[in-house]
């Protein structure tokens, strides 16, 4: 086969169909960066080009919300107020964890003052992605999920949940207010160039999902869906993140239009080769080498097996973007990722059964 | 009047979520001079326990099991006060608190409620707590059990610290130790040396009774 761009490998891949290689990206910490290419001034995107990875994403948390200093903890560390108004407390990774949420009541919403999504400084690197990498290689916007803004900045977790069993109109009004914001921003980063869409939130634990089926329904799935219309109607794909057990609402996530998901969680139980038989032939599926065991704490070699066992078992056919099991985040070995990423270039080549046995097949699951 | 075979009622209050209603016939219980420790044993634990077994079936989830544990903390915030008068035991001493370098609170704060809603004394540490600070608690608390708690993949190394700070501090065969969180499982916690890991708050009561010998 034609050796195909960074982008098209992902875009094949996401229509579940196979490329050249199994495509590859994911977000990494500078630290990991800065030590693999021994240079701390080499930039984001000359890193994605000396690995030759397929596609830079933009998260937006960290790169177009904006943040007030607020002052230092007490063990340290920095704490923000974010653009939506929560107080945030930043960890040694490059997001921080909201504290104190926006909202303290539902009056508070009457005087809400939303942050404005059309700042131009918030498009400043999208634009230069776009200048450095339009149709070489994908420019992935993430999209923090409208579940975690409400939940998170906005109204806090606590009282996002009590919300949602006892006033559901208080949920309604908060998800309006960060969906608005968040199809403004898609809308402006479509326009600039971006390809994809990746919307990042959890929905789920480790023992499965954080509310009820009945609950994902009513409240979490509907504002996704909207993100994925409307990046649909204007031709770009939609991913959906949502780390832990998902086994009882992946179906939701597929039926809200989601192309694909991330990151199939195996520290949740979830297998990339069963989530490939059950809905491998419905969207494309992303993950799963664990950034929580092998690329942290394994030897290299560990890191290879686990990286083959993953396109062995979810590669066939295409509809495969092998990544870790959530980022590369600063624990990370940085010898662990590049034979992850080495890994997948030598044996994430089509057709793989030139390098594999019993290839799981998508869709032989029960649906 | 309120009598004490009416203390189930508290326990449907608190299963449904209904603050308001488990404040208000657990006043009608004290005024009708149920002992506090009766209502609690017959009222609020059953009430809890069934929470657990609802989560634990995977038919309530967190909002339920947060507007549940509410309803038991406003029954348990008119009951304390009239326990601690009368000097009755609690279950044991627990402390607890969210690892360094980690500041998400609501697995920490569930398990709080359910541990307290089930007559145990609890203190609670706080977030982002470090090693050497857990190791003052137990140094100047009489407490029989310790939580670790980290929800960041990142910060489940800080358990580990924790519990090698205790030991070095000649304090580990002082306490049990009982680590959770969201991606932490059994293996990582006999790999760091714990005593016990609870998946969630209501499994939490029950591996806390366990360490001690009242299950």
């Amino acid at each position: 086969m034609q050796k195909l761009t960074g982008l098209e490998r992902m875009l094949k891949t996401i229509k579940l169909q196979e490329p050249d290689i199994v495509p590859h990206f994911d977000g990494i910490d500078k630290r990991v960066r800065d030590a693999i290419m021994r240079d701390t001034n080499a930039s984001y995107e000359d890193f994605i080009e000396f690995l030759d990875i397929d596609g830079i994403v933009i998260i937006d948390r960290v790169y177009t919300w904006s943040y007030e200093n607020l002052g230092i903890s007490k063990s340290g560390r920095q704490v923000k107020r974010c653009q939506w108004g929560a107080t945030i407390q930043f960890t040694a990774e490059e997001t921080g964890i909201p504290v104190e949420p926006a909202i303290k009541s539902e009056k508070d919403l009457d005087s809400y003052v939303p942050p404005d999504p059309n700042l131009p400084w918030r498009y400043e690197w999208l634009k230069q992605l776009v200048k450095r990498f339009k149709g070489q290689r994908a420019i992935i916007v993430g999209c923090t999920d409208v579940f975690d803004v409400a939940k998170e900045n906005l109204l806090g977790d606590t009282q996002y949940y009590k919300a949602m069993v006892k006033n559901p109109d208080f949920i309604d009004r908060a998800n309006e207010i960060a969906l608005n914001y968040q199809l403004q921003y898609v809308k402006n980063c479509i326009d600039i160039g971006a390809d994809i869409i990746f919307v990042n939130g959890d929905w789920a634990m480790t023992e499965g999902p954080m509310v009820s089926r009945e609950f994902i329904k009513r409240f979490v799935a509907p504002p996704f869906q909207k993100i994925v219309e409307y990046a649909h109607s204007r031709g770009v794909p939609c991913l959906k993140h949502t780390d832990g057990n998902i086994w009882p609402i992946y179906d939701v996530i597929i039926d809200a239009g989601a192309d694909g998901i991330h990151p199939i969680d195996p520290m949740a139980g979830m297998d990339i080769g069963e989530a490939k038989a059950k809905f491998g032939d419905k969207v494309c599926l992303l993950g799963n080498v664990s950034c929580a065991f092998s690329l942290v704490s394994g030897t290299t070699e560990e890191v290879r097996q686990e990286t083959k066992e993953v396109i062995r078992k979810a590669g066939k056919g295409g509809g495969l973007i092998c990544m870790s099991s959530n980022s590369i985040h600063s624990g990370v070995k940085p010898e662990n990722y590049l034979a992850m990423v080495e890994t997948i270039h030598e044996y994430g080549t089509y057709p793989l059964e030139e390098h594999f046995n019993n290839l799981v097949e998508a869709g032989s699951g029960i649906w | 009047m309120f009598d004490v075979t009416n203390l189930n009622e508290i326990s449907n209050a608190i299963i449904e979520g209904e603050g308001d209603v488990a404040l208000d016939l657990t006043k009608k219980a004290i005024d009708a001079d149920i002992p506090a420790n009766e209502i609690l044993d017959k009222g609020v634990i059953p009430g809890l326990q069934k929470v657990g077994d609802l989560f634990g079936k995977g038919e309530y989830f967190l909002p339920e099991l947060i507007v549940s544990g509410e309803a038991a903390t406003n029954a348990l915030e008119l009951l304390e006060p009239i326990l601690s008068k009368g000097g009755a035991p609690s279950r044991g001493k627990f402390a607890i608190g969210t690892v360094e370098g980690d500041v998400h609170s609501i697995g920490k704060n569930i398990v709080i409620m359910m541990l307290k809603g089930n007559g145990w004394d609890v203190t609670d540490l706080g977030v982002d707590v470090s090693p050497e600070e857990f190791c003052l608690a137990v140094e100047n608390g009489d407490f029989q059990i310790i939580g670790l708690s980290s929800l960041l993949t990142m910060t489940m190394p800080n358990s580990a610290k924790t519990i090698e700070s205790l030991k070095a501090a000649g304090l580990r065969d002082k306490v049990k130790v009982m680590v959770g969180g969201a991606p932490v499982t059994q293996e990582w916690a006999d790999k760091i040396g714990a005593d016990a890991y609870a998946k969630d708050g209501p499994a939490a009561v029950k591996v806390a009774a366990a360490l001690l010998g009242k299950s």
